[in-house]
């Protein structure tokens, strides 16, 4: 007896630890991961969640559909819709059950490739539910609206990662590269950065006159290097002008920059 | 239900920071190219043109050559010009100067006052943000045109980098000729581009390492009398030259404080090199090293609180940094080689120095505790660096080998940008070494 506990217990013990050691979690010790990882993953994350991408792709999957659904059904038009929509229009309970999936879709849809959902809805996408689905339609129909905005809502806030990829900011940054005609007979000065605020238009060129941050620090007698820096930075700004800038569909996202004149390294 | 409102708050707090976050993106690299800048010719009335028409021409081209010289700008041809000077004392078109990339714009007019005077009137303009960034009346004699407009060259340097400029000023060196074991050397001096050249000596005796008073138009120099190394002081100005004494076994001469009213030099004692400073008015000598090793080449850093030198103490030539009453003696530079003639930045941040390693001769700088040292201009021979008065620029001259007869020796001066860049040839008649810089002018 007690020495098939002890096996036992050996074995257990034997088994724990191989499972422990095989566990990917502990065996990843990571160098510590740059915060430009995190801004990658960000950026993914904002490229997918394009509004008009996931709006267009609805729209695609519906007509799809409808087409589909013309050979098939003789009721084409409110099926995709439907399809949405009765997700949410079931009772309380079930409501919520449909609904997270479609969270958790749009979750996923975060570090997936824009494919993905349609891909998804195709597998769903079976006559017989249809069918099921068309005798909802009537009821569905006034929820509709409230979907839509919802959806809309959703994909808005999506965007509340206000981030551009770094291949966005480095589309700018290089732009600047040109324009920026760097004042380089300035003395070493880790204070000497200069903020730049800049509203844009939907082209990418300025709304408004370009604005240092710092407005105050240029017009003392003692920084004049400052003030030679944040001149030189706002003929950058208006030497750029227009800007060319990512998508336009992402317009809210840019709209607004500043920019960060720094010299240090230049100078060091 | 909970999970509604969570998301909501979630939602909500993401909108907040939406409105307050603004994306923000860092331009750490730009164009170092040279700021194209147009400098167009004065604007004159017809009833002077006979008289301002050439001042016109020569001031515009005085400017622009000022301004190209220094490396931070690139001056646009006037044949570019789309806007013609007709009306450039108005307001000018920017949209066409925008147009042939000019990021500044010089104008002016220029008037004949009171019969014999010049009125200079100059602005500079932001082409790019449409504002005047300076404007200034000067008057003056008519021949004074050339001063004026290295004056105009330093408003023009300053606006635009933040620093002081360094036209209206003066190079002060040994002009030589003959050969190499004949030489003759005279004291000249010329303006910083070389024009109203002039000697200050005969060439009957040698004289060595000229430097100038900070504070006026006076300068140091070393020279030989009966053979005895003997410090002279003179004021360039009135001519006026006195003897400050005779020094046995000095090779450098005395630099002044940055006040003007003390000279700090290396004497050789009993056979020992040390460091003393005398005071001009008194005339009292003050030891501040005392060390068996060869102390030389001090001098001041701007603030007079501190002095640099070179000493080979340590074994070889090093360069040591003290206070102005030689306490805390300290090593600063490290990184092999020998060093030699450090100078003080005016600026006060760096230390400028010859050094000597792998058989050729670096023109460097490194901060005032010896580290980031940076060499900018590696020759054969070359040596005795000294500062533009705004920290930016340095002047040394460069020697080439004589062959085996003694011929094909030269020696010429040099000036290199702070950076390493702008490496360029000083012209002199003859040949020239020891340069020094003057400040601005008064």
């Amino acid at each position: 007896m007690q020495f098939s506990i002890i096996i036992s217990l050996l074995l257990h013990t034997g088994f724990i630890i191989l499972t422990v050691m095989g566990l990917p979690i502990f065996n990843n010790q990571k160098i510590d991961i740059p915060p430009i990882v995190q801004v990658e993953i960000l950026e993914i994350t904002e490229q997918t969640n394009v509004p008009e991408v996931s709006k267009r792709e609805i729209e695609e999957k519906e007509d799809s559909e409808k087409k589909k659904e013309d050979v098939k059904i003789n009721q084409p038009v409110l099926k995709p819709k439907l399809e949405k929509s009765d997700e949410k229009v079931k009772d309380p309970a079930a409501d919520e059950e449909i609904i997270k999936p479609e969270v958790v879709e749009k979750k996923s849809v975060v570090n997936m490739p824009i494919r993905k959902p349609v891909i998804k809805k195709k597998d769903n996408f079976d006559p017989l539910k249809i069918a099921e689905l068309i005798d909802m339609a009537k009821d569905t129909k006034p929820t509709q609206d409230v979907k839509d905005e919802e959806y809309e809502s959703l994909d808005s806030t999506d965007t509340l990662v206000n981030k551009l990829t770094l291949s966005e900011e480095d589309a700018i940054r290089s732009q600047f590269l040109r324009c920026w005609s760097i004042p380089i007979g300035m003395p070493e000065d880790d204070s000497l950065v200069v903020k730049v605020k800049i509203s844009l238009r939907p082209d990418g060129s300025l709304m408004k006159p370009p604005e240092v941050t710092d407005h105050q620090r240029m017009n003392k007698p003692s920084q004049k290097y400052f003030k030679v820096l944040a001149e030189s930075a706002l003929r950058a700004v208006r030497r750029c002008d227009p800007i060319k800038t990512p998508a336009v569909e992402r317009y809210d996202d840019w709209k607004e920059l500043q920019l960060n004149f720094d010299p240090r390294d230049i100078l060091r | 239900m909970k999970n509604l409102i969570q998301n909501i708050l979630f939602f909500t707090l993401l909108s907040i920071t939406n409105a307050v976050a603004l994306i923000e993106i860092d331009i750490t690299e730009g164009n170092r190219e040279p700021l194209p800048i147009a400098i167009t010719n004065f604007f004159y009335d017809d009833v002077d043109a006979v008289i301002l028409s050439e001042i016109s021409n020569n001031l515009s081209d005085v400017v622009e050559a000022d301004l190209e010289r220094c490396g931070l700008f690139d001056p646009i041809n006037e044949e570019a010009f789309i806007q013609k000077n007709a009306a450039m004392h108005l307001r000018p078109r920017f949209e066409d100067w925008r147009l042939i990339k000019s990021q500044a714009l010089v104008t002016g007019k220029l008037k004949i006052v009171d019969g014999d005077k010049l009125r200079v009137e100059f602005r500079l303009w932001d082409t790019l943000a449409e504002k005047e960034l300076e404007a200034l009346v000067l008057i003056t004699t008519l021949d004074n045109w050339r001063r004026i407009s290295h004056m105009i060259s330093d408003k023009v340097y300053e606006r635009l980098t933040g620093e002081k400029g360094y036209f209206d000023t003066r190079i002060l060196y040994v002009s030589e000729s003959g050969p190499k074991n004949q030489r003759i050397k005279k004291l000249a001096i010329m303006d910083q581009d070389g024009e109203n050249h002039r000697h200050l000596t005969s060439g009957k005796e040698l004289v060595l390492t000229p430097r100038f008073n900070p504070t006026k138009q006076e300068i140091t120099y070393l020279s030989y009398f009966k053979n005895l190394p003997r410090v002279y002081l003179l004021n360039i100005e009135t001519g006026n030259q006195e003897v400050v004494g005779d020094f046995p076994g000095m090779t450098f001469a005395p630099r002044f404080s940055p006040d003007g009213n003390k000279i700090i030099m290396s004497l050789a004692k009993d056979g020992n090199s040390d460091i003393y400073v005398m005071d001009l008015k008194s005339r009292v000598v003050t030891r501040l090293t005392n060390n068996p090793a060869i102390d030389t080449s001090p001098s001041y850093s701007p603030d007079g609180k501190k002095i640099t030198f070179n000493s080979d103490r340590g074994g070889s030539q090093q360069i040591y940094v003290m206070d102005n009453d030689g306490r805390n003696q300290k090593r600063i530079s490290n990184e092999g080689g020998n060093y030699a003639t450090p100078v003080w930045s005016p600026r006060g941040d760096l230390i400028a120095f010859t050094k000597n390693f792998k058989g050729n001769y670096a023109i460097g700088v490194m901060r005032t505790n010896g580290e980031g040292e940076r060499l900018l201009t590696e020759n054969w021979y070359q040596e005795a660096p000294s500062w533009s008065p705004n920290g930016r620029v340095l002047i040394f001259y460069r020697e080439t080998a004589a062959n085996e007869d003694g011929q094909g020796h030269s020696s010429t001066l040099w000036s290199i940008d702070l950076t390493g860049f702008n490496e360029r040839e000083i012209e002199t008649p003859q040949d020239g070494s020891d340069p020094a810089w003057s400040n601005l002018l008064q």
